[in-house]
């Protein structure tokens, strides 16, 4: 989330605010901790619109992970972690968070995140954040509350499912309650929830407009500008900042202006950025590949019923179709993108930290391939931990399926 | 006797095509979470899906290098036609590797049924209530496909034969807190996994005449540094007996394939669903659960019952909630002055030639 600088982010008159936003975050989180305020961490798709609703901080170690590789810190802190006998294997994003504790280095202040008070973690995005989470928890000897889910997979998600998850969104209230002696308020939480599904519908809008040829928007800005999906979901501000977005975005489209201006291979990306190589985007680019659809940024979106608050929230958190699904699903929800999209070429990141994301990626490539006879390219590294990363390698891959792509042209 | 239990696992593919030849329906399950009673009460046959250690070669075009070989080599055997007896398969919500094994396995094997169970991982009522469903799921699912009605007396009976292979197991592993165990470790690891893929009620008489049998028979083992093994699973009972060759012997465990899966017994109760969802939910944890303190703790008690001197783990490369909890078991362990060797297993042929050296430096420091 590096890029703002960047001249592409800069195309943007909202560049400039996301920006802002962040700073502002980040500057709130120390202040708030000053002035001895709660604070939570929370993993990511963690129900943060509970923290909103009682005015508890939430701070999120995972995109924090993503600022320290952008600013090139994540090597030693995955060193610092694996010195304390924390496989090399393990998430980057986990290594990362727990080496910038040992060291309390970072990029804001010089210093590590604030300290939590309470913890607040999901596992069904992956159960290595419950792990990871019991660790802070024990680092930190602070509550840590795990909102659980019964998840299927490649099956509509049960009533039971979506129950079990409620029942557990009210236990959780109970727990920021009791930890941060904040009252909740069921208004309050109403209002949260509209804003956070405000923001993520019309982050959806924007996702949407790359339907567009050429399209209106560069993956930069979609990854850059998830920050506040994640981290604000549920604040006003949040919410203006995607109505803006989405207006400009909008604009743009309609007066077909290109965000690439040579858009030839229009691309689907699976599934997250390389955080400390955003280049590799401008690399693309720069062949004519843009690319155009992705499931990574809206994966933290999702609408919620705001007439059933907590099973509203349990079924947007439950019943995402990433997390549950598996080859089958994946590659039948791939190709609805590929041709709503009109996507010549599949990138896949193969990301060594995120098995579960990772896992099926060869046979997801090939059934698209075998139904649709659109080619895709497989590339492997670690999304924040640049040391076992090979830039030639890696533009290899890209290159055979621009040579590919080309071809048929 | 321990030689029957040896051959009926060497020859476990043969004989569950035989079976399929006598009309019989066979299911393949993939962990200690799968509630292999209904499946059983349904009238099938479920064995558990087991890796190999032969050479991978097709599963490599379908998983990269950093998912574990335990996954790995079950998708291999599964592409080679090993298991091309199964009518079904059924996995729970554990880890995520095998989670997304359902798909993989879907779309590459052909196999008529699948299942898949969305397990929660914590202890609570609500969790339990949540299961007990899911489990309700599958009985209906299994309705469907059978075309029979399973009653709640065939499952009743599942659960009393099941309830009696896990203890006589417990008897069994009971034996090994005793000065000289009658039983190896290697021994005692192969008869378990026997049990995975052996109808238990022919099992259950397996283990009957063999506990009948150790009763009055010369215990083994004399001398030998008394060690646990931790970790999930692994394939090779050879990492036992190499332990055996250079002075230890394994005489509890804290193990998917091992204590784990035999430990708890289910409760009977009105609704035999629910008694399944209580003994599932609240059995000893995998890490794979929240929260898995529990399963260190009792650890340590472990240690102190069996008298352990030695702690070995032997954890799957890439298993990441094994490997999440290991910096924290490594120092419970140094604060319990229990001796520790960690050990990563890739489940290759002739791994435990490479971790002899080191199991024997670590018996030697033990003195």
């Amino acid at each position: 989330m590096s890029e703002k600088k960047s001249a592409k982010a800069k195309r943007l008159k909202t560049a400039g605010k996301l920006g802002k936003l962040m700073e502002d975050y980040y500057t709130e989180s120390a202040v708030v901790k000053a002035e001895k305020k709660p604070v939570a961490w929370l993993t990511s798709v963690a129900p943060v619109e509970v923290c909103y609703a009682l005015d508890v901080f939430p701070l999120y170690p995972e995109n924090y992970a993503t600022m320290c590789s952008a600013r090139k810190l994540s090597a030693e802190f995955c060193a610092e972690a694996e010195a304390k006998g924390f496989s090399p294997d393990l998430c980057s994003y986990a290594l990362n968070s727990f080496g910038s504790i040992y060291l309390d280095k970072g990029p804001f202040m010089g210093k590590g995140l604030p300290e939590p008070d309470m913890l607040i973690a999901t596992e069904h995005a992956c159960l290595s954040m419950a792990k990871w989470w019991e660790v802070l928890a024990r680092h930190y000897n602070v509550p840590l509350y795990v909102v659980d889910a019964a998840l299927p997979i490649d099956e509509e998600v049960t009533s039971y499912q979506v129950k079990y998850f409620a029942d557990q969104l009210r236990e959780l209230v109970a727990f920021v309650e009791e930890h941060s002696g904040n009252k909740f308020d069921m208004d309050r939480f109403k209002e949260v929830l509209g804003y956070s599904d405000e923001a993520s519908k019309l982050f959806t809008e924007v996702a949407d407009l790359r339907k567009t040829i050429p399209s209106p928007v560069t993956p930069v800005e979609i990854f850059t500008n998830m920050f506040p999906l994640v981290t604000l979901a549920g604040k006003r501000e949040s919410t203006e900042f995607y109505r803006e977005f989405r207006d400009e975005i909008k604009a743009l489209a309609e007066k077909k202006v290109p965000a690439v201006p040579n858009e030839k291979y229009r691309l689907l990306w699976d599934l997250f950025p390389v955080w400390y190589n955003l280049r590799l985007f401008s690399y693309m680019e720069e062949k004519g590949g843009v690319v155009v659809a992705d499931v990574y940024a809206t994966a933290f979106g999702g609408r919620i019923d705001i007439s059933r608050p907590f099973e509203g929230l349990a079924e947007r958190y439950v019943a995402n179709p990433i997390l549950t699904s598996g080859v089958p699903n994946l590659t039948e929800l791939y190709k609805r993108l590929v041709k709503e999209f009109s996507v010549d070429g599949v990138v896949f990141h193969s990301n060594r930290s995120c098995r579960m994301a990772s896992m099926g990626q060869y046979d997801i490539k090939q059934g698209i391939f075998d139904d649709l006879g659109v080619p895709g390219a497989i590339f492997e590294t670690d999304f924040i931990d640049p040391r076992t990363y090979s830039d030639e390698q890696v533009k290899d891959t890209l290159d055979s399926l621009f040579e590919i792509l080309e071809a048929r042209k | 006797m321990i030689a029957d239990f040896q051959e009926k696992y060497s020859n476990r593919h043969q004989i569950a095509g035989q079976w399929k030849k006598d009309g019989k329906k066979v299911f393949g399950y993939f962990c200690g979470y799968v509630p292999e009673e209904l499946i059983s009460a349904a009238g099938i046959i479920p064995v558990r899906v087991l890796g190999s250690l032969d050479t991978v070669s097709l599963a490599d075009a379908h998983l990269q290098t950093f998912i574990c070989a335990f996954a790995r080599s079950c998708l291999d055997q599964g592409l080679k036609g090993v298991y091309d007896y199964l009518d079904g398969i059924v996995i729970s919500k554990t880890c995520d590797i095998t989670r997304k094994m359902l798909g993989i396995w879907a779309k590459n094997i052909n196999i008529p049924f699948t299942a898949f169970i969305g397990a929660p991982s914590k202890r609570t009522e609500s969790a339990r209530d949540c299961l007990t469903e899911e489990f309700r799921d599958l009985r209906s699912k299994l309705e469907e496909f059978t075309g029979k009605k399973i009653d709640d007396d065939s499952i009743n009976r599942s659960i009393e034969i099941y309830n009696n292979s896990r203890q006589l197991l417990n008897e069994l592993y009971e034996m090994k807190k005793a000065d000289n165990p009658p039983l190896s470790g290697s021994e005692f690891y192969q008869i378990v996994k026997t049990g995975f893929v052996t109808p238990k009620e022919e099992y259950n008489e397996m283990l009957s005449a063999l506990k009948a049998k150790l009763a009055s028979s010369k215990p083994s083992g004399d001398g030998k540094v008394r060690l646990m093994v931790s970790g999930s699973t692994f394939e090779d009972v050879n990492v036992l007996k190499m332990i055996e060759d250079v002075g230890g012997n394994v005489v509890a465990d804290d193990l998917c394939i091992g204590s784990r899966y035999f430990r708890d017994l289910t409760q009977p109760a009105s609704d035999p669903i629910r008694a399944l969802a209580d003994r599932y939910q609240m059995r000893i944890t995998c890490p794979c659960k929240h929260p898995s303190d529990e399963r260190l703790y009792r650890l340590i008690e472990e240690v102190k019952e069996y008298r352990v001197q030695g702690v070995i783990s032997i954890v799957q490369k890439y298993c990441d909630t094994h490997l999440f909890e290991y910096p924290y078991m490594r120092d419970m362990l140094q604060k319990n002055d229990i001796p520790f060797l960690y050990l990563e297993t890739e489940d290759r042929m002739g791994e435990e030639g490479q971790f002899k050296t080191r199991v024997q430096a670590f018996l030697e420091m033990m003195g």
